[in-house]
């Protein structure tokens, strides 16, 4: 579980995020949606403990700066925006990379790390790519060995910082389907930032809308998204349609032109 | 005791009035100069003679050894020019500093280099010999400067420009070289004579000490100029001081090797070479003792060090070939019969 | 996608470059030790004194306990063989091999393959106070070594100070404060020796680098540094392959990624001083032979920095036989054999191993 009460960040002397309170319950998947610039990554890397915050950030109820870096990875496993893949390492290396918070400082990987390495890296279906170089895979196949990596944490909490950028369709639907798949087995707490509003509406229990770090609309996707509020906080220009139960978020290019959208049924 | 005669034509130059009506007055103050430099030139050379030299068989009115300015000398640097009996001498060589006060020619010295450290009277400044400022030289108006290094053209140049006289003696290669560079200086400073003097005194001395040498084995030396083990091959002016006493230097082998004079050699080397004798040059320089050589890598199995026959001498007199290359040959030769009796 | 419903089999995760335990390819470990062993053998038994090679055989076999072998050197050839080439074997090998490893290590922490031990300033600072020492002291001196290490040691002390006043002594900020230390050092040491010309020849000498001058002294002076130096690099090589990931993603992995660098800085510093004290600046064993094992070997630091302590070693052993038999009997500047041999060598290794896009 994560909660933050009134966080903050500041950056260069402005807040980033700005007196954010928000609350993921365990195994629930949210993601953040707002325009670039909005303080999404820099809210996350607060709650990986990656920049210094004001306010309170507590997961699992324990705040996050009062916790050792080594602890906190075990809590809280990051995939970043852009993820610095090693050349010259392969996928089960890099996997195997996810378990360095439970080694400790001359421990070496033992029976269990190989086999939670293993898991992460079948579970994402690389197992048949586990001894390539990683800059030998698609782009879909890295972001998966990074999530493999994530995986092979253990941590209950996931933050997901942009996991579909750079991928086609087919590959967006793949990662998010695997991480639909992967919450419901191990019970993890996902917290993501996404662009894509269909996508995020489709996937995730709760949307939070962030503008200039502060929050601006918390709840259902439904609710969340809405035309006037994405019109305003995005400042775009879009039309947004129920298709098979859930919004869809459509850019309209002339937003006078009144065209009729046919309501399906879910 | 030098005197300026100043040519005729100077002097008239400078009494001549202007004006048609003077030239009687011309002609007779010619006359009057004229006997006045005349009896002057003579009271100089009587005083002279009478001072120079202590060769009892030489006439005092005879002018062997004394020439007029101006003189030619055939240096380094080509045919110098010296035009007159030079007063305001600096030096820019510690050797010829030594060689010129060896000579009698000190009081014609206002300025030496940094490294001019002996006589201990030498007006010492802070001029360098190894980056001349020839703004620096100018400040002491020479009129004849003595530098030791071959070639430094700019400096040359700048000095002939201001027709200060440039005299270049490098590093002599032997004995023979040494004594022409006194010579040299003898001529250009108006003291020939005790220069002449002085070679012989030199030669007489040297020749002596080996004369009294004992005899032996031939022995090997190894000369160290730095704590690197730089060293001087027989074809240096150091080289040659050992030859002539007899000694084969264990450099001369590497020197071929590697082409220079200056070879450095490997502690290996020296092992292998194993020297009766060794001379450390580097005491002042770098801090080096016969108890500190001694205990470097391998040393303890040197002949030199078991028998005490390592030496530091006075870094001037091993690295200068001037007045005082005498006294450095005496310190080999004492080391020379140290060993030698010593067995 | 796929649902992972049983994981029966715990199958190891393979690389491609052997076993998962160590990682170390053996092949190359073994061709590292012959290659020391060999080039220990040209060392001992090449040189200007020209003692055959059986007669050194002779006089080892004869100091071991066991073997009833007779000597069959003289007094000066054993000295020579024992106290001038044996000593200089071993420091070579010492210092080959923690150049290498501190190359290596500083490769790891500041991201870059062509990182070198030197980068914070510490041929700099060993310069300035190898200048000063000759200068004012004599290059006799015992003080040259002491000044040396206390020059290195300072001036990467210095950058760290100033790297940290900035901020967070991030990788790009330290690395520009050793730039700004090492320039300022070097302008002093020009300074310095402007001064006092006469000293030039001794402080080019040794600022290119020689064994020729050591002995066991120097060998047991460096021994305490190198150790301390070797063994905690090496305790750390598995955090520094965590580190290939980046800063950031490496402090999310739970790595206190200032304070490795911190430790690993100091301890690969240590060693450098340590042995740049005694034998002078010798240049390109600290940036080739890691990254030429990084790109035959493989990448992880598991690998590379075992292996480039082996390599070093043989590489400077064999650099230093070069350096005293190609021109005997006067030694060529070890730095000079280094790069000439390394230099090449690492353009063929760079040509042979492109791969694709890094």
């Amino acid at each position: 579980m994560i909660r933050l009460g009134t966080a903050s960040v500041r950056l260069g002397g402005a807040a980033v995020v700005d007196g954010v309170d928000l609350t993921v319950e365990s195994g629930e998947w949210t993601m953040l949606i707002g325009r670039n610039g909005a303080g999404k990554t820099t809210l996350m890397r607060a709650v990986a403990g990656l920049v210094r915050y004001e306010g309170s950030i507590t997961v699992e109820g324990r705040e996050v700066r009062a916790v050792g870096s080594r602890e906190r990875a075990r809590t809280v496993a990051m995939v970043p925006q852009s993820p610095q893949l090693p050349a010259d390492m392969t996928v089960g290396e890099y996997a195997l990379l996810g378990r360095t918070p439970h080694l400790g400082f001359l421990g070496r990987p033992g029976h269990h790390d190989f086999v939670a390495a293993q898991d992460a890296v079948e579970s994402l279906d690389l197992d048949a790519l586990a001894g390539r170089r990683l800059d030998a895979l698609s782009g879909g196949e890295r972001q998966r060995a990074v999530l493999a990596r994530a995986l092979a944490q253990e941590a209950p909490v996931l933050l997901l910082d942009e996991p579909t950028a750079a991928l086609d369709v087919g590959r967006q639907q793949e990662v998010l389907e695997l991480v639909s798949s992967l919450r419901s087995q191990r019970n993890l707490t996902v917290l993501g930032a996404m662009h894509d509003l269909t996508l995020a509406g489709q996937y995730a229990d709760r949307l939070v809308l962030l503008d200039s770090g502060r929050v601006v609309a918390d709840g259902s996707p439904d609710e969340v998204l809405t035309e006037e509020r994405i019109n305003r906080h995005y400042a775009a220009s879009v039309r947004v349609a129920r298709l098979g139960g859930s919004p869809v978020v459509l850019p309209a290019r002339h937003p006078s032109l009144r065209v009729p959208i046919e309501e399906t049924s879910p | 005791m030098s005197t300026d005669l100043p040519s005729e034509e100077g002097l008239s130059a400078r009494v001549r009035p202007a004006g048609p009506t003077s030239l009687r007055f011309d002609a007779e103050v010619l006359v009057v100069v004229r006997k006045a430099a005349q009896i002057a030139a003579v009271a100089a050379f009587i005083s002279l003679s009478a001072c120079g030299g202590t060769e009892a068989d030489e006439p005092e009115t005879q002018v062997t050894t004394r020439e007029e300015f101006p003189v030619t000398v055939e240096a380094a640097n080509g045919q110098v020019t010296v035009e007159h009996e030079p007063e305001r001498i600096v030096s820019l060589s510690p050797t010829a500093t030594e060689t010129l006060f060896a000579i009698g020619a000190g009081d014609q010295v206002v300025a030496v280099d940094d490294r001019s450290d002996y006589p201990a009277d030498a007006p010492r400044t802070s001029l360098s010999g190894f980056e001349p400022n020839v703004e620096a030289i100018l400040d002491y108006r020479p009129d004849l400067v003595i530098i030791s290094d071959e070639s430094p053209s700019d400096l040359t140049q700048a000095l002939d420009q201001l027709d200060v006289s440039v005299l270049a003696q490098p590093a002599a290669v032997d004995f023979n070289d040494a004594y022409e560079q006194f010579g040299e200086l003898g001529a250009a400073t108006g003291n020939a004579e005790e220069a002449d003097e002085l070679v012989a005194d030199i030669r007489d001395r040297i020749d002596q000490l080996v004369e009294e040498l004992p005899d032996g084995p031939e022995m090997t030396v190894f000369h160290e100029l730095g704590p690197d083990l730089f060293t001087a091959s027989s074809n240096t002016f150091i080289g040659q001081v050992y030859e002539h006493l007899g000694l084969a230097n264990v450099a001369d082998e590497a020197a071929t090797q590697a082409g220079t004079d200056y070879p450095q050699v490997s502690a290996e080397y020296l092992l292998a070479a194993d020297p009766d004798l060794v001379i450390l040059a580097d005491g002042e320089c770098c801090g080096v003792t016969p108890e500190q050589a001694s205990a470097r890598p391998g040393w303890n199995a040197l002949s030199a060090v078991r028998n005490d026959a390592v030496i530091v001498v006075g870094e001037d007199v091993a690295s200068r070939w001037g007045p005082r290359v005498a006294d450095f040959v005496e310190e080999v030769v004492d080391a020379v019969r140290a060993v030698r009796e010593s067995g | 996608m796929t649902d992972v419903v049983h994981r029966a089999e715990t199958r190891r995760i393979e690389q491609p470059s052997g076993t998962v335990r160590g990682d170390m390819p053996w092949p190359w470990f073994a061709g590292g030790l012959a290659g020391l062993v060999a080039a220990v053998l040209a060392g001992m038994t090449l040189g200007p004194a020209a003692i055959p090679a059986s007669a050194v055989l002779a006089d080892v076999a004869s100091r071991l306990p066991l073997l009833d072998v007779g000597t069959q050197l003289s007094q000066i050839d054993a000295t020579v063989l024992w106290e001038l080439r044996a000593p200089r074997v071993v420091l070579g090998a010492l210092v080959g091999a923690t150049l290498a490893m501190a190359g290596g290590a500083y490769q790891a922490v500041f991201h870059n393959p062509l990182a070198d031990p030197y980068l914070l300033g510490v041929a700099a600072g060993a310069g300035l106070g190898a200048t000063v020492a000759i200068a004012y002291a004599g290059a006799g001196g015992g003080l040259l070594p002491v000044a040396a290490f206390a020059g290195a040691v300072l001036a990467v002390a210095a950058a760290y100070g100033i790297g940290r006043s900035v901020g967070t002594a991030s990788r790009a900020t330290l690395v520009l404060a050793g730039v700004a230390v090492a320039g300022f050092l070097s302008a002093i040491q020009t300074f310095v020796l402007q001064q006092n010309s006469e000293d030039v020849r001794a402080v080019y000498s040794w600022l290119l680098g020689r064994l020729s001058t050591s002995g066991w002294s120097d060998v047991v002076v460096v021994l305490p540094y190198v150790v301390v130096s070797a063994v905690t690099i090496l305790a750390y090589r598995r955090v520094l392959d965590v580190l290939r990931v980046g800063d950031e993603e490496a402090e999310s992995l739970g790595v206190a990624v200032n304070r490795v660098r911190l430790i690993v800085v100091a301890a690969a510093t240590l060693g450098t001083a340590a042995v740049v004290a005694v034998t002078g600046l010798i240049g390109f064993v600290g940036i080739l032979v890691p990254h030429a094992i990084r790109l035959l070997a493989g990448a992880s630091y598991r690998i590379v920095l075992p292996l480039s302590a082996l390599f070093g070693a043989a590489f400077l052993v064999l650099a230093d036989v070069i350096a005293r038999t190609v021109l005997s009997p006067a030694e060529l500047p070890i730095g000079v054999v280094t790069a000439c041999v390394g230099a090449p060598f690492f353009a063929v290794v760079l040509r042979t191993t492109t791969r694709g896009p890094s």
